[in-house]
């Protein structure tokens, strides 16, 4: 029965371009994460050569002050691309995974974008994710839509229910070959980007994997249901694609602007202007009570006074550190803004599964909202790490040629986010048990089958 | 020519559609929507332009009240650029979430647009937008094929077709009347939209408006209409050629779905997959090394600047730079600003040529899809386009540069050439010539170059409107009642 319910499955014409487009398209996606990922490792590859190159040409031409050297070197810090994050490029598009700085203020070098053409963030990438989040659900919405409906308008339905000794089962086994046929078009696609993009079968593959066949099963259990209605087929069509839409843009969509007005960042702008100014107006302002601010910071460098000339390094980068010690409570500000945005995203997506499914994607990827306040912190860390180094080094102004510049290469963050597995899987499963109990409910009340 | 018969079967239709209650739970929640959508807009507008108001005042304010000190301090201390809206944004966000806001200006360095939307938002902001616009382009349409699939084909499945043509209607009739029910239709949306829209745009600006405003309004909403008649003629088309109202609505909703969803993002990765822009740091290493072969200004042994040394020392017959008669290291700065702004140019100029091929993989399929050349063409209009956005930059960029080599010719003509020793006073001048220097302000391109811009989109539209009228015609001299 089984066999011959999915030979006539697999037969239809419209079954195997559904499914030979959906192969393709899961192929272009890993072109894409392909080339993505290119991009990243050539991105890091060429920020490792060019630190070299730019350290040692500035090292040439500033030889005498390491003070004025530091204030061109840049030093680079890069977000650790793993190879999943090929499947969900998620926002790693618009945030660059390296940031380049020097010893100078931070806040006027932290929020430096990433080019790029606008016109491909507003479209969207076809990544693997947009595949699993946009393209599945409509073709399991165009596989049982007419699930028995058909069979009633075209007449067949009453042999079937003579036929077969439960319609229940029936129904239940039309569904079954299909959720298989799609399981297994997920399995493939990711097998093959497994082999291609080399990604490992770590936790965070099986999670993606485990993500990837909830949410198929969502939509089987969202269509179970709207089958359970009994309702024509135009019907059943007509509300799945409701339901798509609202799912995948009238509900993330009403929400994105909610979290926007509700927790608007002004403070973005503010501490530009700040920082600018609290740097800038140092210059004109009385050296000594800069430099009291700056030993209030660092007690450690009190040993080094103020020398007696118009200009010196101990000077300038006190009034850089200015520059941030006082736009730090805006930096602050705006760093719990986007954590309450970021918070409140996800606890608003957990009722909203198309949205649960894409920000675990990404959140697995590492190229969530999540991953790169993280890595702003970890730069805020970077950054301190060479103002540190540098700091009693310029203030002695020791020999430029007494350091070992080769030494400083580019660093690496890593990510080390656990997966919460329970936090990922909980919701969609809710919404599948709960869609498949009134479905069969529906079913077992409805005795018109 | 009487439109009688017409008439009469688009009355009927629309009976016919009042009578089903999911139409007007529908209806309610679009009108609902399209409330949502204009409280929204109109909040992010007004939040935005304040803020960029706000900061571009006070930055100006602070600008001017710094104190007499050396022009290339000022060059440093710089100034921002802060982009603003335009009234039509709020009905059509466009790009306006994936822009940076604030770019900061200074001597030396192009800095990037920062702090976009996009950038402080997670993946949620991907799956679009609740704009006016959003809810005319993308789901009217579908409404009107929910709407309109069996036209048609419904009285074809219950055998009311042949009666009606038996009776002397004829297929031209049938399908005008149609069409014009399921326009009347969708225009008790439309039209009540377009009185809010108008009254909300006239609020915002208080009532007064420029000429320039008026026109991209005006055809912001002619626009919008002819391409929502363009689905209702679609929808009536595709009705009358289906055997069934399934097989109606299923290629309909596949139409939707291949102009709204599938073509957009598919042409333009396949544009950004074959021409492949570079990484920021690539850009820039890029450009380093080409101010590097030119010359480096800061290095004293540099040869192309060794040489405009000893030309100047030449010409005013000196035999130091300390002897000449105006600032050396002005003039010197000068030079290397021409010079690296005009090497970033030219990289920006080629970055910028392999954005316009990503795009013209989209733009080229305005012949195809009537969304596309809707939303370019609406996004051009309220200035949320990719041009204005460049245009935006290159605004900043221009200021930026002048900016510089303002306060480079001050250094020139008042600061000595003679560097003060380490204990002296610095070198000032007076801040009265702060205010020399404009204030920014963002000028969005005016309608004639909107226009000229899309020339593509409004070619297709005109396209698209002659195709129609064909297909109808066509239509009804071969359609079958079976």
């Amino acid at each position: 029965m089984l066999v011959l319910l999915f030979k006539n499955f697999i037969r239809s014409k419209g079954t195997k371009i559904g499914l030979l487009f959906l192969l393709i398209i899961g192929f272009i996606s890993l072109l894409t994460g392909q080339q993505f990922q290119e991009k990243q490792t050539q991105n890091i590859q060429e920020a490792a050569v060019y630190q070299k190159e730019h350290i040692a040409k500035n090292v040439k031409f500033h030889p005498d002050e390491i003070g004025l050297l530091l204030y061109y070197v840049k030093f680079s810090l890069v977000n650790n691309t793993l190879p999943i994050n090929s499947l969900a490029i998620g926002q790693r598009d618009v945030n660059p995974s390296i940031q380049s700085v020097t010893i100078r203020g931070l806040e006027g070098q932290k929020y430096d974008s990433e080019l790029n053409n606008p016109n491909n963030l507003l479209l969207g990438n076809i990544d693997f994710s947009f595949v699993l989040i946009y393209l599945f659900p409509l073709l399991i919405i165009a596989f049982s839509y007419n699930l028995v409906s058909e069979e009633k308008e075209s007449g067949t339905w009453k042999i079937v229910a003579t036929q077969s000794s439960n319609t229940f089962f029936y129904i239940l086994k039309l569904f079954y070959i299909r959720i298989l046929s799609l399981i297994t078009l997920l399995t493939i696609v990711l097998f093959i980007a497994v082999l291609f993009l080399e990604i490992p079968l770590d936790k965070s593959f099986w999670a993606f994997y485990s993500i990837g066949i909830l949410y198929i099963l969502f939509w089987f259990a969202v269509c179970f249901f709207i089958v359970s209605l009994q309702k024509n087929s135009n019907f059943n069509a007509v509300i799945l694609l409701t339901i798509w839409l609202f799912l995948i843009i009238i509900l993330p969509a009403t929400i994105n602007t909610y979290i926007v007005n509700k927790f608007p960042v002004p403070e973005a702008l503010e501490l530009t202007v700040k920082q600018r100014n609290a740097y800038h107006e140092k210059w004109d302002m009385d050296k000594q009570t800069t430099l009291d601010k700056f030993y209030n910071h660092y007690p450690q460098f009190k040993k080094y006074p103020l020398p007696d000339k118009e200009f010196s390094w101990l000077w300038y980068y006190a009034m850089q550190q200015m520059g941030d010690d006082e736009s730090a409570k805006e930096s602050q500000e705006l760093a719990v803004k986007l954590k309450q945005r970021n918070n409140a995203s996800q606890a608003i997506a957990q009722f909203i599964p198309t949205l649960h499914a894409q920000i675990q994607l990404n959140e697995i990827a590492k190229s969530d909202l999540g991953n790169q306040l993280l890595f702003l912190d970890e730069t805020n860390k970077f950054h301190e790490k060479m103002r540190l180094y540098f700091y009693p080094k310029i203030f002695d102004n020791e020999a430029v040629s007494n350091e070992n510049w080769s030494k400083f290469k580019v660093e690496t963050f890593n990510d080390t986010t656990e997966v919460h597995l329970i936090k990922s899987f909980l919701p969609l499963l809710i919404f599948n048990l709960l869609f498949l109990f009134v479905g069969c409910w529906n079913f077992r009340n409805k005795n018109s089958y | 020519m009487s439109l009688y018969n017409e008439i009469l079967i688009a009355k009927h239709f629309r009976n016919s559609v009042f009578k089903n209650s999911a139409v007007f739970i529908i209806t309610l929640f679009i009108g609902v929507l399209l409330l949502y959508a204009t409280f929204s807009g109109w909040e992010n507008y007004n939040n935005q332009n304040q803020t960029s108001e706000k900061y571009q005042h006070e930055s100006r304010e602070d600008w001017l009240n710094n104190p007499d000190k050396n022009p290339h301090r000022m060059a440093h201390y710089g100034n921002f650029a802060f982009r603003k809206s335009t009234s039509l944004s709020v009905f059509e966000f466009g790009m306006e979430p994936f822009f940076g806001n604030a770019i900061f200006l200074e001597a030396h360095k192009q800095n990037s647009a920062n702090f976009s939307e996009a950038g402080f938002s997670n993946s949620m902001l991907r799956f679009g937008e609740i704009s006016i616009a959003m809810v005319l382009q993308i789901l009217l349409p579908l409404l009107i094929f929910f709407l309109g699939f069996n036209a048609v084909a419904a009285e074809r499945e219950n055998g009311t077709l042949k009666l009606l043509l038996s009776q002397g209607i004829s297929w031209k009739e049938l399908l005008l009347g149609k069409f014009f029910g399921i326009a009347s239709v969708t225009m008790l949306l439309y039209i009540p939209t377009i009185i809010v829209l108008i009254l909300v745009w006239l609020f915002l600006q208080n009532f007064t408006i420029s000429l320039d405003e008026t026109i991209k309004m005006i055809l912001f909403i002619g626009f919008h209409l002819i391409y929502l008649l363009f689905f209702c003629t679609i929808a009536v088309l595709i009705s009358a050629s289906s055997k069934t109202s399934k097989k109606a609505l299923i290629s309909l909703i596949g139409i939707w779905l291949i102009f709204t969803i599938i073509l957009p993002r598919g042409t333009q990765a396949l544009g950004a997959y074959i021409y492949e822009a570079p990484s920021k740091i690539q850009f820039n290493s890029d450009i380093e090394k080409d101010i590097l072969k030119q010359g480096d200004s800061h290095n004293p042994n540099d040869v192309y600047y060794k040489a405009i040394k000893d030309s100047l020392l030449r010409v005013y017959k000196v035999d130091s730079v300390q002897k000449l008669p105006f600032n050396y290291s002005g003039f010197i700065m000068t030079e290397g600003e021409k010079i690296s702004s005009k090497i970033y140019n030219k990289h920006l100029e080629t970055l910028l040529q392999v954005y316009a091929k990503q795009n013209s993989f989209s733009r080229a399929t305005s012949f195809v899809n009537p969304y596309i050349a809707m939303k370019n063409l609406s996004m051009a209009l309220s200035n949320t386009d990719y041009d204005s956005y460049i245009d935006f930059q290159n605004q900043a960029e221009k200021y930026r540069y002048e900016m510089a080599q303002k306060m480079n010719a001050l250094q020139i003509k008042y600061i000595s050439n003679i560097k003060p020793k380490d204990t002296d006073k610095p070198l000032i001048i007076n801040k009265n010539h702060w205010a020399e220097v404009g204030e920014f302000h963002y000028q969005p391109k005016g309608i004639l170059e909107v226009l000229k811009n899309e020339i593509v989109s409004i070619f297709s539209i005109i396209l698209w409107i002659f195709l129609l009228f064909l297909l109808i015609r066509i239509a009804a001299k071969n359609l079958k009642a079976i």
